[in-house]
């Protein structure tokens, strides 16, 4: 069984009205254990969207989510909240961090809705941070960080929660490439470690270091390939990692 | 718990900005703790008035048509009152004054007040003696030309020698001084010290008339008021047929109701509109509450992702909203009492709280055995009655002597308080008196 699935999903925005708009339009996918997802496509074809439907942040408006096999429709407001604490960690574009917490504090936020215990929290997010080599700006403010050095945080909450899912939108896309090839190596050594990487992008060259990339256009899935390029069939089997 | 901490956090950041949203929670409850503060605090000022001029008095005033056919109403009050009322009624004095010159040695009052009352004028006005004698049944009977004056006027006169037995001139007539009255009113010129009372049977005499036609009853207690209002109707009835005269009775009492009334409704009005101040401000906290979450929609959207439970986030909110308006409320509070007693000092020299008021320091102060002290003239009145004035007597001006019971002092001088009993029934009697020529 899958663990992310799909099936026959669309969003529609401002539905009925003039501007209504079919972000997605009726995807089904299905994403294994393990597995390292580019989702690419260009502005506007709904890459956001599927991605906020897939961390539960929205639902959509026909069709079903399947997470672990549960359908996430039939899940309560608490059960929501769980599922974004304990099973999926997120990295956005900017705009990761917290600015009114500290760096440590940041990283320690996840294990604090898991009800986590204080001092273990700390040590935690020690860890994580020493894992993406920034402990030293621990006391800092997130303001005090550069770009690059946000994500690393990022990563480190990603990894201080223990998510089995790591969702990242454009978590490059106001990097330069030695830094994008930091977070980039960061992410890959977590799908190493097991963790589910769904990875959105509008860049190609980042998108060929997944082993799959899935394309959407106009809310539809175009395209679903595995790394080397190969079209392949959807529900194609868990490919695990590339050696 | 974490709420908490987030929402001081948030709060400390801006301080300037909480600050600013307080302020109108601070300002509102200000206002209204003020305002009612204020407000008691005139009541009890007009209460504490009302109290020094007497309470539980009914003032009945009697105008004849035909002054010689008048009947002895005073007489015939007097027995009724010591007969059929004797349980409620404790004194009835007649009510009459007029402004005369005070002089002793080089020193002359010009407005002070005289009041031509009984053996019971002071009880009936709430006056205290504090040295000396009371006017007395005999000094009635003799026309002594005696006189008890006021704290004020005793000062004035006196400085700190001992007025009793000295000689004062009322209106360039000799006057022995028998007593003083405790002060009661601020012993301030124009205050209910600055007074004499002299015998009522000298009103020939000091006035050139013998009209007695307004009287105090003083009824013991104001549930006894409308009995006794109820009886001297009748009896009034009775006694002035409508061809020769007519009579009016006034409840003394009413004028403080109707004032306390009148503070009521001035308080509600006042209080709400402080209550909206307190609601703008209230608004202002929501709206500010309102931009701060889209402010903050990028830090929510965070915590969403990660998991934070939806009652964490409007919790933090909540708490924000709640800590500053109950910052501003507890400021508002003690800005609010801080101000009531600066104010309540300055205005009405009351320790004002919003929530009442301390006991008027003055208040009671010499006040002995309360209202139902002793009655050395009871056992006079059947003698006195006889040497009333009244019928049979010249025939002069009639006289509407209603004004005297009603303002404090003849002229009315207290303009502090624009309340409609000063502003009613036209001239006081002492201004009446004056014009025949005195
Ligand atoms: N909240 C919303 N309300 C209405 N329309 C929306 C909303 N969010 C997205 N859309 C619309 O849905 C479509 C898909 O948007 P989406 O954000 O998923 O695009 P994207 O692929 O992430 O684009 P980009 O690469 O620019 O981030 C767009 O046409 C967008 O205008
Ligand atoms: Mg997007």
């Amino acid at each position: 069984m899958s663990l992310i699935r799909l099936d026959n999903v669309s969003k529609i925005y401002a539905q009925g009205q003039e501007n209504q708009v079919n972000a997605l339009d009726g995807v089904t996918l299905e994403i294994n254990q393990g597995e390292f997802v580019a989702i690419i496509g260009t502005s506007g074809s709904g890459k956001s969207t599927m991605m906020n439907i897939l961390g539960c942040l929205d639902v959509p408006t026909a069709g079903e989510y399947y997470l672990d096999g549960v359908p996430v429709s039939g899940c309560t407001r608490r059960e929501l909240e769980q599922i974004r604490s304990r099973q999926i960690a997120f990295i956005f574009q900017g705009y990761n961090l917290i600015l009114s917490l500290n760096v440590w504090q940041n990283v320690a936020l996840p294990l604090l809705y898991q009800k986590v215990p204080l001092a273990q929290r700390k040590q935690r997010a020690m860890e994580a941070l020493e894992q993406v080599e920034i402990a030293v700006k621990a006391d800092s403010r997130p303001s005090q960080l550069s770009g690059g050095q946000q994500q690393r945080v990022a990563i480190a909450r990603a990894i201080a929660a223990r998510s089995p899912i790591l969702m990242a939108d454009e978590p490059t896309g106001a990097l330069d490439s030695r830094t994008e090839a930091q977070v980039l190596e960061l992410m890959k050594a977590l799908n190493r470690q097991g963790t589910t990487v769904i990875l959105i992008t509008h860049d190609t060259g980042i998108a060929a270091q997944a082993h799959r990339t899935v394309r959407v256009m106009d809310g539809k899935i175009v395209h679903d390939s595995l790394w080397d390029g190969v079209l392949m069939d959807i529900n194609a089997p868990a490919m695990g990692v590339t050696p | 718990m974490n709420a908490l901490i987030m929402a001081l956090d948030s709060i400390r950041e801006k301080k300037g900005r909480s600050f600013l949203t307080m302020l109108g929670i601070i300002i509102g409850v200000t206002a209204v703790l003020v305002l009612v503060a204020l407000v008691s605090g005139y009541n009890a000022d007009i209460t504490a008035y009302y109290e020094k001029l007497g309470v539980n008095k009914v003032n009945v005033t009697v105008t004849w048509y035909d002054t010689s056919r008048s009947v002895d109403v005073m007489s015939a009050l007097y027995d009724y009152c010591d007969q059929e009322l004797s349980d409620m009624v404790e004194e009835v004095s007649p009510d009459l004054s007029t402004s005369l010159p005070m002089k002793y040695r080089t020193t002359t009052l010009d407005s002070s007040t005289v009041y031509l009352g009984s053996d019971e004028y002071a009880v009936c006005n709430n006056y205290t003696l504090k040295s000396g004698r009371d006017i007395n049944a005999f000094d009635i009977e003799q026309r002594n030309r005696v006189c008890v004056l006021g704290s004020y006027v005793a000062d004035s006169l006196f400085q700190y020698a001992d007025p009793i037995g000295e000689t004062v001139y009322l209106g360039g007539e000799p006057f022995t001084v028998v007593g003083t009255y405790y002060q009661k009113d601020g012993g301030t010129e124009g205050a209910m010290d600055d007074m004499a009372v002299i015998p009522y049977s000298l009103d020939r005499a000091m006035l050139q008339t013998d009209y007695l036609t307004s009287f105090t009853v003083k009824v013991d207690k104001s549930d006894n008021m409308d009995a006794v209002m109820a009886n001297l109707e009748v009896f009034l009835a009775d006694t002035i047929s409508s061809t020769v005269g007519e009579y009016e009775l006034e409840n003394g009492n009413a004028a403080m109701t109707e004032s306390t009334e009148e503070m009521i409704s001035m308080s509600v009005v006042l209080g709400g509109i402080a209550g909206i101040a307190l609601l703008v401000g209230g608004i202002g906290i929501m709206n500010i509450m309102l931009v701060t979450v889209t402010e903050r929609t990028r830090e929510i959207g965070i915590k969403k992702s990660i998991g934070a439970p939806r009652g964490e986030i409007i919790g933090q909110f909540l708490v924000e909203a709640a800590i500053l308006s109950g910052m501003g409320g507890v400021i508002g509070i003690l800005l609010g009492y801080g101000l009531s007693l600066i104010l309540g000092k300055a205005m009405y020299d009351l320790i004002l709280f919003p929530g009442g008021l301390l006991p008027r320091r003055e208040r009671s102060r010499h006040r002995p055995g309360g209202g139902g002290a002793v009655r050395p003239g009871h056992r006079l009145r059947r003698l006195r009655r006889q040497l009333l004035p009244g019928s049979g007597a010249d025939p002069g001006p009639v006289l509407q002597a209603g004004g005297a019971g009603r303002g404090p002092r003849g002229s009315g001088k207290r303009q502090r308080l624009p309340h409609p009993l000063f502003r009613r029934g036209g001239k006081p009697l002492g201004g009446l008196l004056h014009q025949p020529g005195l």
